[in-house]
This record gives C-alpha cells, sequence and structure tokens, in this order.
C-alpha cells in the first residue's frame, strides 16, 4: 500500500488546485477545495445535485489563479455532445484542426478513420450527425474528444442520457480507450464508473473528500453517507 | 389539397362574415362596399392596382431584404463582444420607440418623395427584429457547447463562422419570419406621408375620391401581397431551420 502511494506521488502533477471557492453567480458559494491530479490518475468525480461538480470541470477549462493546470490539451465531453448538425460525422471528429485553422493532412484522416473503427462506427463517416442515434452521436463526440490527444480528460456525465445497454457500452469503450489517460468522470450514479474506474472524490458543502474505493459505494446507504459528507 | 384548404377556408369565412354583415345591416357602399363590389373593381381597374401593387410589393421585398442583411450585418458585429452591444442596443431600441409617423417626414424631407423613403421606412422596420433574433442566437449557444469548443483551443473568427453563426441562423430566420409581417407597415406609411404611386398612395386617393369600393379592393391585394411575401420567408427558414437548428 505505502509502495503504491509513493509510486503516485513521484507521477508529474497534471492539475493542482488550491483553496478554490466553488460558486453560481450571485449564490453563496458552495464548496472551498484544494486537489491535486497525477498524471495518468483516473477518478469519479461524485456528488449531490448542485453541490458544484459541472461548475468544476469548468472553471478548470475557464481558468482561475487558483488552478494551475500543466497542459493546455484538456478534452470535454458532457451530457449534450456538442455535434454540428451540417456537417458530417468526419468533419465533426476533425472539428479541432478546423477550428484552430490547422491544416488536415493525411495522417489526420488516418487517425479520424481508426477512431471510427475504435468506436464503432466505421462507415458512418459522411454521414450527418442529425441523423445519428444518442449513442451513435457520444461516440462521434468521443472519438473527436480522442483524435486531440488530450493529456487531461474531463467528462461530465457524458452517457447520463443514454438507455442501460448504451451506457454499458459507452463504459467498455472508455475503459479500452482512456487507458493510461488522466481522467475527471463526474457522475450522480458510482455504477457508470465501476467498470473502468476505481477511485472517487466525493464533492460535498464541506469541501472534496476522498480518495475512496469506488466499489464501496455499490452500497447505497455509503453512497448517501458519503454524499452528505458524513463518511 | 387539405392545405389549400387550410389557407382557403379562414378567408372564405371571412368573406362570408363580410357579406352577410353588408346585407343584414344593409350597409351602404360607400360605408363598407359588398365583396362582389370590391371583386368587380379589382377585376375592371386590374392594371391600375397592378401597377400600384408591383410599387408597394417592391419597396417590401427590398426593404425586407436590405432590412434583414443590415440587420444581420450589425448584429454579427456586435454579436462577440458585449461591451459593443451595450453601447449599441440602447440605440436600437430608441430606433424602433420611435413611431414610424414620427420618422416618415424626415425621411421624405432626407430622400425624397420616391422609392428610396419607402425602402429605408421599411427597412427600418425590418432591422430591428432581425438584429434582435440574431443576437439572442448568440447568446443561446449551450454554456456545455461552449465549453466543449474551448477546449479545442479554437480561433475566435473560426469559431464565430465555422459554429457561432451558422447556430444563430435559425434565429435569425425567426427574426426575417417576424419582420414580414410587419415590413408592409413601413411601405404603406412611407406611400401615405409622401408619393406617387403604390398602393397607400391608391387608397389614400380612393378614400379623397369616396371610392370605398377601390380603397378596399387596393386594401385585399395588399393582404394577399403581405401573405404571400410571409409564406416564402417562411418557406425558407423553415428549410434552414433544419439544417442549422441545434436541437437535433
Amino acid at each position: 500500500m505505502t509502495k503504491a502511494i509513493d509510486e503516485v506521488q513521484v507521477k508529474e502533477t497534471v492539475l493542482s488546485i488550491d483553496q478554490l471557492t466553488l460558486e453560481f453567480p450571485g449564490q453563496a458559494p458552495l464548496a472551498t477545495i484544494s486537489w491535486t491530479v497525477h498524471l495518468g490518475q483516473q477518478v469519479a468525480l461524485l456528488g449531490k445535485s448542485g453541490s458544484g461538480k459541472s461548475t468544476l470541470l469548468t472553471r478548470i477549462i475557464r481558468g482561475s489563479s487558483s488552478i494551475q493546470c500543466q497542459t493546455q490539451r484538456i478534452a470535454y465531453l458532457s451530457q449534450q455532445p456538442a455535434l454540428l448538425p451540417w456537417v458530417s460525422v468526419l468533419d465533426n471528429i476533425l472539428l479541432g484542426f478546423t477550428l484552430r485553422g490547422e491544416t488536415i493532412v493525411s495522417k489526420h484522416l488516418e487517425r479520424a478513420h481508426q477512431l471510427l473503427i475504435d468506436v464503432d462506427l466505421c462507415g458512418f463517416q459522411d454521414q450527418k450527425t442529425k441523423y445519428l442515434s444518442g449513442g451513435e452521436k457520444s461516440r462521434v463526440a468521443l472519438a473527436r474528444a480522442l483524435i486531440e490527444d488530450a493529456d487531461l480528460l474531463l467528462l461530465d456525465e457524458p452517457f447520463a442520457a443514454l438507455d442501460r445497454s448504451t451506457k454499458i457500452h459507452m463504459t467498455q469503450l472508455c475503459n479500452t480507450l482512456f487507458a493510461n489517460k488522466t481522467v475527471i468522470l463526474v457522475t450522480h450514479d458510482p455504477r457508470d464508473a465501476l467498470s473502468w474506474l476505481d477511485t472517487a472524490m466525493v464533492l460535498t458543502s464541506h469541501g472534496l473528500r476522498g480518495p475512496f474505493d469506488l466499489a464501496d459505494f455499490q452500497d447505497d446507504h455509503a453512497l448517501i453517507q458519503a454524499l452528505d459528507g458524513d463518511l | 389539397m387539405k392545405r389549400v384548404l387550410a389557407y382557403l377556408l379562414p378567408v372564405m369565412l371571412l368573406i362570408a362574415i363580410w357579406w352577410s354583415t353588408v346585407i343584414l345591416f344593409e350597409i351602404p357602399h360607400f360605408i363598407l362596399p359588398a365583396p362582389d363590389r370590391v371583386a368587380a373593381v379589382l377585376f375592371d381597374r386590374f392594371i391600375l392596382i397592378s401597377a400600384h401593387a408591383t410599387t408597394t410589393a417592391l419597396e417590401i421585398v427590398c426593404g425586407l431584404f436590405l432590412g434583414s442583411i443590415l440587420g444581420f450585418t450589425v448584429a454579427c458585429l456586435i454579436g462577440d463582444s458585449k461591451r459593443l452591444q451595450s453601447i449599441t442596443i440602447p440605440a436600437l431600441v430608441i430606433s424602433q420607440a420611435l413611431p414610424v409617423f414620427a420618422i416618415a417626414p424626415i425621411l421624405m424631407l432626407w430622400l425624397g418623395y420616391g422609392f428610396a423613403s419607402k425602402l429605408a421606412m421599411t427597412s427600418l422596420i425590418v432591422f430591428f427584429p432581425v438584429t434582435a433574433s440574431t443576437l439572442a442566437g448568440f447568446r443561446a449557444l449551450p454554456e456545455s457547447w461552449d465549453t466543449t469548443f474551448q477546449t479545442l483551443r479554437p480561433r475566435r473568427v473560426k469559431l464565430f463562422f465555422y459554429v457561432r453563426l451558422p447556430l444563430a441562423v435559425p434565429y435569425t430566420l425567426s427574426g426575417v419570419r417576424v419582420a414580414a409581417s410587419v415590413a408592409p407597415i413601413g411601405a404603406i406609411v412611407g406611400e401615405w406621408v409622401g408619393s406617387s404611386s403604390g398602393l397607400g398612395y391608391l387608397m389614400l386617393q380612393a378614400n379623397a375620391r369616396g371610392q370605398t369600393d377601390l380603397m378596399f379592393a387596393a386594401l385585399v391585394v395588399l393582404c394577399a401581397e403581405a401573405l404571400m411575401i410571409w409564406s416564402v420567408s417562411n418557406r425558407i427558414s423553415l428549410r434552414f431551420d433544419q439544417k442549422y437548428s441545434a436541437n437535433v
């Protein structure tokens, strides 16, 4: 156990948050948190609705004096896949290159086609995304996040709107495709993360608690206690 | 067939009420002419009415086009800057708060009694709904979308033209639909204040000569024009709505 902790401590820090106050505009502060995330760490961020989980991810992306992020290469996936309905699946995956004004070369196209295979969307490249199902759209968004080769993946309940079987499929994909990546997954339901994440942090009004063993939260009582800040 | 009936039924109902009111209350034709008298005038004076109708239609269509282009352009110029919006929007609101009738004589003085002053009046009426709707479109980008695009480290100009502008298009077109229904007001008011042709001018002349049936004929043609212009803009906007709507 001590050895495992030492291994984590020598790893490079990707994200360092020091006394960040989470608040909605015009409302009382939700919590003040400090947190260090290391390279390769994969963690589920649990919390009640309105506890500030999504706000935390947004603050990480938009930046703050209390947040030191060692990378600009951040990928973000939310419940809404944010796909442009008037362009094709392939163009949506390559959107980052287009928006940065970078020339799309053959290696980008090869990578995009490989990702389409990885997310089981082979043959969909020319389809407009408005004709895709919810699960297919989520997979396109996943491919778009992966092509950016980000150092830090922030996932804000990306599969919450999907049915159970599609959700299981998506978590299996994440388990394979996010190996060795640094991941923070915001979720209400620990079951969404159990198959691919081990640790959890819990955001309460008292601050950020953890790390906990995610498997402990299979028991509803333990989960409720943790969310209330009593663990 | 059903769609044609849906359009025709309310018109037929309106004509029936109109006609029965004239017959039941024995209203003299110089107060309210019966639909058959109006139809007869439409037929007899077709060339005169259609010449004036063409002028008004041109004023409405050109004003709608110019006002929409100006409204869209202004919204694009200020859409990305909250500071510019806070400076510009009060001026836009003031331009709408002033009654069209109050501005019309000034525009006549500046632009003359010809086509230009009517074009300006119509454009002025059209301008605000298009600007306001387009700005609403820029603000309607869901926060999660905005956050997602920020992580792609976009160039501001690319993000604007590739994402924000197309997503605002359905809102712009919704503004154009509203504008199309009020555009005839600009043209007609302009013609009333000073002109030598157009349906507004024809109505004024007919009123002065006690030709109520001609006045009503001009009004019927104006209604038909307004409906046609609105339905064309509605059709165009619905096509783009489906293409660019983010809610798909």
